[in-house]
């Protein structure tokens, strides 16, 4: 390619950056681009004419599962715990019901945890046995305290060795009273001895909560952030 | 944040080329297609908008269909095949406006930049 010529550069550098260059031109050019420091200054310099335009295209806000698989792969598939200033910056998802279902989603965050041994039911704690709905057995049971910042840190136990159907998601819910809309605490496995992390701002909906539901969903989660499978395990929180 | 926009975007591009494993069938296009969009385009934004500046200012100086081209390449990906396309004119001419645009764009930029 005749690169030398000024002209040709600078008309291949706009049409690469405002995209218009078709699928083999663009791959031969991003070569191209590696090796020759003049045709990248004329890059640059279209972008800066061009790209000060995406400013003027309002925003949209990602699905707060986006930036929790960011998270985890920077952190090498380890879901961190809530780093306050990210949380702190997702009050504004709130606006709308289905915000909010997704902001519960993102805010709980689990950790398996193989070690722990199923909590004592400690004098303060709150303990919610969840039932079979259809054998009405104890199925599950949920019991939470208080963490450092306000959080709650909720440990599930799991009896009978469940089993989940392949493709589908075990859900959490919490129940909020009559005519209230159920808010996901996330999804959880079918191990023993789990553990999540409920953040403080929605602590005292937990600890306020009508009961606890876990429902079964399409894989990833209810689609509509309501429940939109059949409730396995339901039941309401004791006081100890 | 010029830089981080370009790297998005650029990436963006590279998988909007790349070769679509699963083709929409037709009946799924017409559907998406049926669907309004009630929020303003970029042409109607790009008009609104103060802050775009010099380049919104330059873009005034371009006839209709260059600048049309050029809004359509930029905002919403298309390529030269599919401008084409979407604006029913022959390939030849789509390249044509998008280039004396874009010419014409650097012309009038050229002062403030330098």
């Amino acid at each position: 390619m005749k690169l030398e010529n000024g002209q040709l550069r600078e008309r291949l550098a706009a049409e690469y950056v405002l995209g218009t260059m078709p699928p083999r031109a663009r791959r031969r050019f991003s070569t191209l681009l590696k090796q020759n420091p003049a045709l990248r200054r004329d890059v640059m310099e279209w972008e800066s004419r061009f790209l000060p335009l995406v400013d003027i295209l309002p925003g949209i806000q990602p699905p707060a599962r986006v930036w929790a698989t960011i998270e985890a792969r920077i952190h090498g598939n380890r879901i961190p715990r809530s780093p306050a200033s990210f949380w702190q910056n997702l009050s504004f998802w709130r606006a709308s019901s289905f915000a909010s279902a997704a902001l519960a989603l993102a805010l709980v965050i689990f950790i398996s945890l193989p070690g722990p041994q199923a909590p004592e039911a400690l004098p303060g704690r709150m303990v919610v046995v969840m039932n079979d709905m259809q054998t009405q057995e104890p199925a599950m049971t949920a019991t939470w305290e208080h963490g450092k910042q306000g959080e709650r840190i909720v440990r599930l136990r799991v009896m009978g060795h469940a089993e989940m159907a392949p493709g589908t998601a075990w859900e959490m819910w919490m129940l909020q009273g009559e005519n209230q809309k159920p808010v996901s605490l996330g999804l959880i496995t079918t191990h023993e001895t789990q553990t999540m992390v409920v953040p403080a701002v929605m602590a005292s909906q937990l600890d306020n909560a009508a009961g606890l539901a876990m429902s079964v969903e399409p894989a990833g989660g209810s689609p509509t952030g309501l429940p939109t499978g059949p409730v396995l395990y339901y039941g309401k929180p004791l006081k100890t | 944040m010029t830089w981080m926009t370009a790297i998005v975007r650029n990436r963006a591009l590279d998988l909007l080329r790349r070769p679509r494993e699963v083709e929409l069938d037709e009946e799924h296009e017409e559907l998406i297609a049926s669907i309004p969009d009630e929020s303003p385009g970029p042409d109607e934004l790009l008009r609104q908008s103060a802050d775009a500046g010099a380049l919104a200012e330059c873009m005034k100086l371009l006839t209709g269909e260059q600048q049309k081209s050029i809004t359509l390449a930029f905002f919403y990906g298309l390529s030269h095949g599919e401008l084409a396309q979407q604006m029913q004119k022959p390939l030849g001419t789509v390249k044509t406006w998008v280039r004396r645009g874009l010419e014409r764009l650097k012309d009038c930029l050229e002062p403030r930049n330098a």
